[in-house]
């Protein structure tokens, strides 16, 4: 059986997930309330509990490798129903941030593929082109025809039209300096 | 005339524009003028949340210095993540003057916390309220069997959203039996509808979104009807995967609740864009006396 020692090296990831995420999950009761509620929670994703558990244990490799935060849509259902007010996304944005700084891949290649593209949408154009964001990442994930059926469906009922997919890209030059601005602060830090 | 200011949100200038249209078409016959936030941005939605919380506060605290140019009280808006992020920025700035400082730093520009930011669905039920709805309605929804259809965002997590009940929110149900509707009830009202996964993972949204869809068939539903494009978009457009999969034809619309207040207020079907959903509404409406 696992079993802690107690030592300082063990509680260091827990202590930094916890001030990272401002959620205190030593008060974690393991009751399950949160992955009997969650939507993504399967035989194959473990689900916040399971995750919680990781973490308290000291397991940062598994937990940084854990696909349930790559899957967690936020959809609040476990800090809704948790006993003692745990936000399991918020500790989610956590590991996602530790897991890019210590560079180990994305557990969930597609998931981060489409949050990345988004992303610099964003950052290029201040909004995101959905259809445009989409495309590029079923081109990229080598199945530009995936969804065709769908999307021919959507042109058929105008709601894609060439005039919103040829439209003028615009640029939002604040929102691009957000961008900048937090980036300087994280090279800064590291 | 109440003047707000609006913050539509990418999808509704794209994919579901359909929302926008329906939603500027019923504030203004109530009244409502929306001024839409000059030079609004992304909130940053699902992905900034997961990979950057510093950037996800950031980009939607912009928006609320945006609309302190516009001298309004409000901020409205239609989509319930936009509005979630956007209201949970606002409580982590005033919640720490570190935080505060610093995305004030990112963002280049000053906050005050005194916007009262809301969904759109709480605005209407709450601030221009059901009598003044009521007074609007000139063709009653009657006989129309309806579920209404919550999502996670609008109410969940209490914490941030602070709107209605996490488990069983019951002001859309309102609002829809102000408009003669019959509004059924059911357990799936806040499930999920695999949300953000809807590009990345397909699959987990056809099973999600098809649990949803096969509970709504049982009760004899009408039709469904949301307050959130995202889930519009995964009940409306996963339909026929679903229902491949399930190996059975589901033929349920999945319709946005201003459409409904715009058709009972006497407004036209193409008016409010319901042509553009992939399951179309109109054999149901037309069968129930709703549209001609």
């Amino acid at each position: 059986m696992f079993r802690l020692k107690g030592i300082s090296k063990e509680k260091a990831f827990l202590e930094q997930v916890m001030e990272r995420s401002g959620q205190n999950l030593l008060k974690c009761l393991q009751c399950g309330k949160c992955s009997g509620s969650c939507p993504i929670t399967t035989q194959q994703v473990g689900g916040p509990r399971r995750l919680i558990a990781q973490i308290l244990s000291g397991m940062e490799e598994a937990a940084l490798r854990d696909p349930t935060w790559w899957y967690c849509v936020s959809c609040g259902s476990c800090a809704t129903r948790c006993p003692v007010e745990i936000n399991t996304y918020a500790v989610a944005t956590t590991l996602c941030e530790m897991a890019a700084e210590k560079g180990i891949k994305p557990s969930e290649a597609g998931i981060h593929r489409f949050e990345e593209l988004f992303l610099k949408s964003v950052e290029k154009n201040g909004r995101v082109r959905e259809l445009h964001t989409v495309m590029e990442f079923n081109l990229r994930s080598l199945r530009p025809f995936a969804d065709a059926a769908i999307g021919i469906r959507m042109a058929l009922k105008g709601l894609i039209t060439p005039t919103a997919m040829l439209s003028k890209v615009r640029s939002d030059e604040k929102v691009t300096q957000i961008f900048q601005n937090i980036q300087q602060k994280q090279k800064q830090k590291a | 005339m109440m003047k707000v200011s609006y913050y539509p949100g990418c999808s509704l200038e794209e994919t579901a524009a359909a929302f926008d249209l329906s939603v500027r078409r019923v504030c203004e016959h109530l009244g409502v003028a929306l001024e839409e936030i000059p030079e609004w941005a992304c909130c940053g939605s699902s992905p900034a949340l997961k990979m950057d919380r510093m950037l996800s506060t950031s980009l939607a605290a912009h928006n609320l210095a945006q609309a302190r140019q516009q001298q309004t009280e409000d901020v409205v808006i239609p989509c319930p993540f936009c509005f979630r992020r956007l209201l949970s920025a606002q409580q982590e700035v005033q919640a720490s003057s570190q935080t505060k400082q610093r995305v004030q730093e990112a963002i280049g520009a000053e906050l005050d916390d005194n916007l009262k930011v809301q969904s759109l669905l709480g605005f209407l039920r709450f601030q221009v309220g059901l009598e003044a709805i009521a007074a609007k309605v000139r063709k009653p929804l009657k006989g129309l069997r309806v579920l209404p259809y919550y999502g996670c965002y609008l109410v969940k997590p209490a914490t941030v959203t602070q709107y209605d009940d996490p488990e069983n929110p019951v002001s859309m149900d309102q609002l829809l039996r102000v408009l003669g509707a019959e509004v059924l009830d059911w357990d799936f009202k806040t499930e999920c509808c695999g949300a953000s996964l809807a590009v990345s993972k397909a699959d987990t949204v056809c099973e999600l979104s098809g649990r949803i869809i096969r509970e709504a068939a049982y009760r004899e539903a009408d039709a469904l009807v949301v307050a959130c494009q995202l889930c519009q978009a995964n009940l409306d457009m996963r339909q026929a995967q679903i229902s491949k999969k399930h190996g059975r034809k589901y033929n349920l619309p999945v319709i946005y609740f201003t459409q409904l207040m715009g058709l009972a207020f006497g407004m036209s079907f193409k008016e409010l864009g319901m042509q553009r959903h992939l399951t179309s509404p109109k054999k149901t409406l037309k069968a129930k006396g709703v549209i001609q």
